[in-house]
């Protein structure tokens, strides 16, 4: 017995210990900063979800294109104003028929393994992004032919008229990458970038070191350190004791940061959209006028205040109001009770009925919009009997196999407006469509219209038809939410699922 | 005995047997194609038959199950799609962490358990036995989340005495690890206390009241020796066994404490495997925890033997 208090002493000696010792580091890290001491150059982020490996070409993670996006480089970038910018190209020409488009590439850009890109590289890059097993391959279909015309110029063309087609170029699955390292690109990425990766601890933590030979402006940063905390509370804790510079937040720990000057809170629209998706091959929902009701009986206001605790903005299509081509149609199914039973009576649902809504346990986001709207239409009569699925079921049941009634989910990040209507195409097979074909013409337009504002009519017309056919309702476009440190300074957002920490840097 | 443990490892391979056609079996059941999930929900269903295809899923059942079963007997558990690395990798940098916060947690339980268990025993209906009894009852009916968040928020964020998340490597640096594993630890030990403080007690009870403890008295020993020598050592049996089963579980099932405290350890490897429809991860995480389930039992089997005798012989005798 004496032995076993003996080793609870040795044991409480040690915390104590452990406990001082933080202590002094605290005491440490409080004392006066010296004015003229140089600003930090280590970021440490939280993220929630570890990437799906960091090859750029073989995955469709967000969570992996955040990472990537750092370290590979895209011909062109964009803005967080939507703006196409050069990257590693340096120009670009669109033939005038439309059906080609040839880059100019630097000529001072070398991969981590010090060997110079040439256009070769991008050929091969985009050869292995059309690859079968590569996610986004159907995405380039259109483009038959990649050309090598010198080390530094490459021509791409393509099958049929894509107007959008620059765009393409942008997002993070584009990436360049060197032949010689495709084969462990998930564990050892080599890129262009302007941060090299140093390691990768999976469910841990990633660390990213600049990159001094890098063609740009140098990052200011010297390393970004992203450190892996599912949990939501123990993050924001980990902000309040300065373990961590930026955290992803949650509407509901806006306010607890907002009122706190040591922090402040970066807050922009997504490019997404909430979407309660309906299936209209279900006899009830095939008829316009339910789906109707069933739109004018929710109130989007509420569904943004519970899910997004306000930190959302209200749309009616399938455009975010990000986008430059968002028409605003709001008003056409505008909240109004009377109306929905009105429109449910003529339909000969008076009495209401009963539908099943799925909904995707893993995302909280969509939770609890789903349960607002189960309880919003019960005033209607339609009882909604929810059940929660997890995502791997929900990804194969309700979008693969489209074995669903309604559902809740998001659209994300596309730059243009044909990718996020498309899937709106009588035929196009997707887990929501308007079967009537009746933008399956407007769609095709779009898709072949050199003008601008003409193309912008087009999807304006889209909208209003989705808005009044409602093969889903359209509910918000989210808004992405950082808590940071008060002297973490150059963080933006962008429209694609991308960080890029190369304009990040503290101010003391 | 040695025969006896031989048997008990052949048993252990059929085991693993039937549980590796039962894990492969219920991953083809279940909803959920890795394809369709990498793609996410741009995929198209073309897009999402040519990956399951380059992925080598549609292939008969039985061949990718026996592909799988051989590179397994050669101990090579294959590469998890979603982190692109081995799955022994990735077990064995996961294991140091769930190992030290179930040793550790295992430790404080245990030292507690017995503490409280032995001297409400033999205080039975004393004040110190209404308290143990009251950390019994408190132990077992409080989520370990809750109980998580609570030191995450106060021991954490308030105090500042442990670090909120993540592990830190023994050989990084010694005292930040017994800090960065104790909150953890102690949120589990929390959990698994109660049981364990029941079963010593009760044991102690029941040991307590057989004939020869009324032989060690009437004999004249010294109150310690009577307790500890006899009592205890019969009262070890039942305790030992949980001992083991609690340790053995612990090692598959800490997910919500991994989670609440960011640990990088099996039981979040586990979550994530199942997320993401990694059947090769998953796969080869069921294989380990059943091993390490299986080899635990027989070593507290083989400690029980140890303790006692009688079982010892029960068991040449079943034999």
């Amino acid at each position: 017995m004496k032995k076993l208090i003996a080793l609870l002493m040795v044991f409480s000696l040690l915390l104590s210990f452990t406990a001082c010792n933080k202590y002094n580091d605290i005491s440490e890290n409080e004392q006066p900063t010296n004015p003229s001491a140089e600003a930090k150059t280590e970021l440490t982020m939280a993220y929630t979800v570890d990437p799906e490996g960091l090859d750029p070409h073989r995955t469709a993670a967000a969570s992996t294109f955040s990472v990537t996006n750092n370290i590979y480089d895209t011909l062109v970038g964009v803005t967080p104003e939507w703006e196409i910018i050069p990257r590693l190209a340096k120009s670009w020409k669109i033939s005038e028929d439309g059906m080609s488009i040839t880059f100019a590439l630097r000529e001072d850009v070398y991969f981590h393994n010090d060997r110079q890109m040439k256009a070769s590289d991008v050929e091969y890059s985009f050869n292995r992004l059309k690859d079968a097993e590569s996610p986004k391959a159907r995405d380039y279909a259109n483009i038959i032919n990649v050309e090598v015309l010198d080390d530094f110029n490459i021509k791409f063309s393509t099958e049929t008229l894509d107007v959008e087609l620059l765009k393409n170029f942008a997002y993070p699955w584009t990436a360049i990458v060197p032949e010689e390292a495709v084969d462990n690109l998930k564990t050892n990425p080599v890129g262009t970038g302007a941060f090299i990766l140093k390691e990768w601890v999976p469910q841990q933590h990633i660390i990213l070191e600049r990159n001094d030979n890098y063609y740009g402006d140098k990052a200011k940063l010297e390393t970004v350190k992203l450190v892996l905390i599912p949990d939501a509370t123990s993050m924001m804790a980990g902000l309040q004791v300065g373990d961590l510079d930026i955290i992803p937040l949650t509407g509901d720990q806006v306010t607890m940061i907002e009122s706190n000057d040591d922090y402040k809170v970066l807050s922009k629209p997504m490019n997404a959209v909430q979407i309660m998706s309906i299936n209209t091959d279900n006899e009830i929902l095939a008829n316009e006028k339910v789906r109707q009701a069933i739109a004018l009986a929710i109130n989007k206001d509420e569904v943004i205040e519970a899910s997004m605790f306000g930190y959302g903005d209200k749309i009616g299509s399938h455009l975010p109001p990000t986008s430059p081509d968002y028409y605003d149609t709001n008003d056409t199914m505008e909240y109004n009770l009377e109306r929905a039973r009105d429109l449910l009576k003529e339909a000969g649902y008076e009495n209401g009925f009963e539908i099943k809504m799925s909904l995707p346990k893993n995302y909280q986001l969509h939770v609890d919009a789903g349960q607002v709207i189960a309880d919003q239409l019960s005033k209607i009569g339609i009882n909604v009997k929810i059940e929660l699925i997890e995502w791997g079921t929900w990804v194969s049941e309700v979008y693969g196999a489209k074995k669903f009634e309604t559902t809740v989910v998001g659209h994300t990040g596309r730059l243009d407006s044909y990718d996020f209507l498309s899937r709106y195409y009588s035929d196009s097979q997707d887990y929501i469509s308007l079967k009537t074909g009746e933008v399956d013409d407007l769609l095709n337009q779009a898709l072949q219209e050199l003008d601008v504002a003409k193309r912008t009519e087009l999807y304006q017309e889209i909208q209003i038809i989705l808005a009044n056919k409602l093969p889903a309702v359209y509910l918000q476009t989210p808004h992405t939410l950082l808590g940071l440190n008060k002297n973490v300074e150059g963080m933006e957002i962008f429209p694609i699922d991308i960080y890029d920490y190369k304009t990040v840097y503290f101010t003391e | 005995m040695i025969g006896y443990i031989i048997n008990r490892i052949k048993s252990s391979i059929v085991v693993l047997f039937v549980v590796s056609v039962i894990t492969f079996v219920v991953l083809m059941i279940i909803p959920g194609n890795p394809a369709q999930l990498i793609l996410g929900t741009e995929a198209t269903p073309e897009m999402v038959e040519d990956l399951h295809t380059a992925m080598g899923l549609n292939r008969p059942f039985y061949e990718q199950y026996f592909d799988w079963l051989f590179d397994f007997v050669k101990l090579d558990m294959g590469i998890s799609y979603l982190y692109g690395e081995s799955v022994t990798d990735l077990i064995f940098n996961a294991l140091p962490v769930t190992l030290s916060v179930s040793v550790f947690s295992m430790v404080i339980a245990t030292l507690m358990a017995f503490v409280f268990g032995i001297i409400s025993a033999i205080k039975k209906d004393s004040l110190i036995d209404y308290f143990s009894r009251s950390i019994m009852q408190l132990g077992t009916a409080i989520p370990s989340f809750w109980i998580g968040m609570v030191f995450v928020v106060y021991l954490g964020l308030r105090m500042k005495l442990f670090p909120i998340s993540g592990f830190v490597s023994p050989e990084d640096n010694f005292l930040e690890f017994i800090r960065s594993i104790t909150l953890p630890s102690v949120v589990l030990a929390i959990g698994e206390i109660g049981l364990l403080l029941r079963i010593v007690r009760s044991s102690m009870l029941e040991s307590l009241k057989q004939d020869y403890m009324d032989m060690a008295r009437v004999k004249g020993l010294s109150t310690s020796k009577i307790y500890i020598k006899y009592a205890l050592r019969g009262a070890l049996i039942a305790p030992l066994t949980i001992i083991g089963m609690q340790f053995a579980k612990l090692v598959g099932g800490t997910v919500v404490v991994e989670t609440v405290f960011a640990l990088p350890g099996i039981g979040r490897l586990v979550l994530t495997a199942v997320e993401h429809r990694d059947i090769v991860l998953l796969q080869g995480l069921v294989m380990f925890i059943t091993t390490f389930v299986i080899v635990i039992t027989l070593a507290v089997d083989v400690i029980i033997m140890f303790i006692n005798p009688r079982i010892k012989s029960f068991q040449r005798g079943e034999q």
